[in-house]
């Protein structure tokens, strides 16, 4: 019965106006922004820039930290982007000496060097990481410092590498291509790039297929005819959830050929053998949680309020996860726990490679998210067939809480 | 006049007010997650396109909500008052309520000291929300079906956010950003077209403008 209902609700995603709007969605996301991808080649000497890089010498890293601490200490004002938007941030009197003492520690000056160094023009400021201070120590007491203003300042352990960026040599520009022949056998590398533009829509899109799939019966006045139906409710959504998965991971798979095809032929011409399942490993590992988490919200919340509720919810989750991840996390190997990881670059394997354990409790984390969301799903719809929860988009309708079974 | 306002009373009562609830809400929330004091002309641009312009899709597509079942679709279209009218009153009331509720924030923002041209700022801001409102009440009322008339301008939003002026062109929604006005022009003419052709289209299917 399972696998006819699972049948049934493929047959009528295909046949909805939505799923084929989602669909040419999708294409034109991938059109826009990796429609023109040609696979990089080998850097030559004597270009004007080989990109830049986040330096690894510490001490500079350490130094540009605190110099831009002090320039806010002194003017008494610390810009903030908690969610990509600026936040200037003042302090209270607490909280401002804590920070003095923070710098004072960080950079082993005592409180009359500090208000010397207060006094300065911004150009004369010169400020470097205590002698004793080790790299450990310097990144607990940063992150007190953000903790103090409230996230996303350039304290903040991404902006904090941000403030370290530097230019990057010939040979380091070789080494990095390197990684992304020999060890991401190139494929690796564009099935990053392509998870990175693709799960931007598909961290919100997957909810109007949901909602709308969860609607449907209502609108169609076949829901109480469906609720008196043997087959169970875990059965009825878990069918309808794999469905959605499954037909909106078919044309994420396609879209990946053209990529992967131009991967191929490449690698023809450099004699190398590309990771042919790259893409369909990245897809699953990289997008089917976000996809998973999207669509478990939508049919929570369809089935909880019979409202489009969801829309506004996942929008707000989107919204907040998009602007949050912040110039540096999009470079990859600061995945954290967002919704959508970011790695905006073919590069950066060694990123890749350091984040990679966060990176994983990010996805199965998200993977175990959705789970749970559709087993609240299953639990919620079992008592609306039993005639309780008949919410309806009315906040106290339920309070009466009568079972018309 | 009467029989015009007792229809946006109903409406503002019954249909809109959970939606101007969330805009609030939504509005409330934002000094927790931005700066909303102090800014300079351009992040006060960036908080009102990319954030507060967001309202025009949760006020505007409702219009044609209340009509959703078929049934109280043929019961409005039978009354005397045609239905255009009808989604013209909610329209106008909704709009009205979405510029207020902007003139509010942009009085708070000037207010909280940020320097920024307000008419132009407000107007420009406005022209967006009606853009989008706009899409989503037009892709509404082409597919009948509200979801759909909430994705398509989060489509476009997301499209902006991600590959920002080189697809959009003069559609680009965050212009004031950048520091230009003229896509706000664009902006304002495709809203009328938009929110014409939606409205339009919702009357053929509701058969509007006869009277029995």
């Amino acid at each position: 019965m399972f696998g006819q209902l699972f049948w049934k609700e493929c047959v009528q995603t295909a046949k909805s106006l939505i799923y084929w709007l989602i669909v040419i969605i999708l294409i034109l996301d991938f059109s826009t922004q990796l429609g023109n991808t040609n696979i990089k080649k080998m850097p030559e000497r004597g270009q004007e820039s080989y990109g830049t890089r986040v330096s690894n010498d510490r001490a500079f890293i350490m130094k540009r930290t605190l110099e831009n601490l002090i320039l806010e200490y002194e003017r008494g004002s610390y810009t903030t982007y908690p969610i990509g938007f600026y936040k200037s941030v003042t302090l209270n009197e607490k909280e401002e000496a804590r920070i003095g003492e923070i710098l004072k520690e960080a950079a082993g000056v005592s409180e009359k060097e500090l208000k010397e160094q207060k006094s300065m023009s911004d150009a004369d400021i010169d400020i470097g990481p205590a002698a004793d201070l080790t790299y450990e120590k310097f990144e607990e007491l940063m992150d007190e410092a953000d903790d103090i203003l409230g996230g996303g300042s350039s304290y903040a352990a991404d902006y904090r590498l941000a403030n370290a960026q530097e230019e990057m040599t010939y040979e380091e520009a070789v080494e990095e291509y390197q990684f992304l022949v020999e060890k991401d056998r190139l494929s690796g590398g564009y099935a990053r790039l392509f998870s990175d533009y693709m799960v931007i829509a598909l961290g919100f899109i997957p909810v109007f297929l949901a909602v709308t799939r969860c609607m449907r019966d209502r609108r169609a006045k076949m829901q109480e005819l469906i609720y008196c139906r043997r087959a169970p409710a875990w059965m009825i959504i878990v069918s309808r959830y794999l469905s959605i998965l499954i037909m909106l991971i078919i044309p994420v798979f396609l879209l990946s050929m053209p990529l992967l095809i131009e991967c191929v032929q490449f690698a023809k011409g450099i004699d190398i053998t590309v990771d042919i399942l790259a893409f369909v490993k990245y897809i699953l590992g990289w997008l089917l949680p976000t996809i998973m988490v999207s669509s478990a919200v939508g049919m929570l919340l369809t089935e909880l309020t019979d409202t489009a509720l969801a829309v506004l919810i996942q929008g707000i989750w989107w919204f907040v996860s998009i602007f949050s991840a912040g110039i540096m996390r999009i470079q990859g190997g600061l995945y954290g726990w967002n919704l959508m990881p970011r790695h905006n670059t073919e590069f950066n394997y060694t990123g890749f490679q350091d984040g990679f354990s966060q990176l994983a409790s990010n996805r199965i984390f998200y993977a175990s998210l959705a789970v749970l969301i559709l087993a609240l799903t299953v639990f919620v719809y079992g008592q609306k067939r039993k005639g309780r929860f008949q919410i309806r988009g009315k906040i106290m309708a339920d309070r009466k809480d009568k079972s018309k079974a | 006049m009467e029989r015009l306002w007792q229809i946006e009373k109903i409406n503002l009562k019954h249909n809109i007010l959970l939606h101007v609830l969330v805009s609030l809400a939504l509005l409330g929330l934002s000094p927790f997650l931005m700066g909303v004091e102090n800014l300079g002309a351009q992040d006060t641009a960036k908080v009102l396109e990319m954030y507060v312009a967001l309202i025009g899709i949760i006020l505007i597509p409702p219009v044609f909500l209340p009509e959703q079942s078929q049934e109280i679709r043929e019961l409005v279209s039978s009354r005397y008052t045609g239905s255009h009218i009808v989604y013209l009153v909610r329209l106008f009331g909704n709009i009205a309520v979405l510029a207020l509720v902007l003139g509010g924030y942009v009085f708070m923002l000037s207010h909280n000291l940020c320097e920024f041209p307000e008419i132009r700022y407000y107007l420009g801001t406005l022209a967006e929300i009606l853009f989008l409102g706009g899409m989503g009440l037009f892709f509404y009322g082409l597919s009948d079906n509200l979801i759909i008339g909430y994705m398509m301008p989060a489509v476009y939003f997301i499209l902006a956010v991600g590959s920002g002026r080189k697809h959009l062109g003069v559609w680009y929604p965050f212009s004031m950003t950048a520091g230009s006005y003229t896509e706000k022009v664009w902006l304002s003419a495709g809203a009328l077209l938009l929110i014409a052709a939606g409205i339009m289209l919702r009357c053929r299917r509701s058969g509007s403008g006869r009277k029995y």
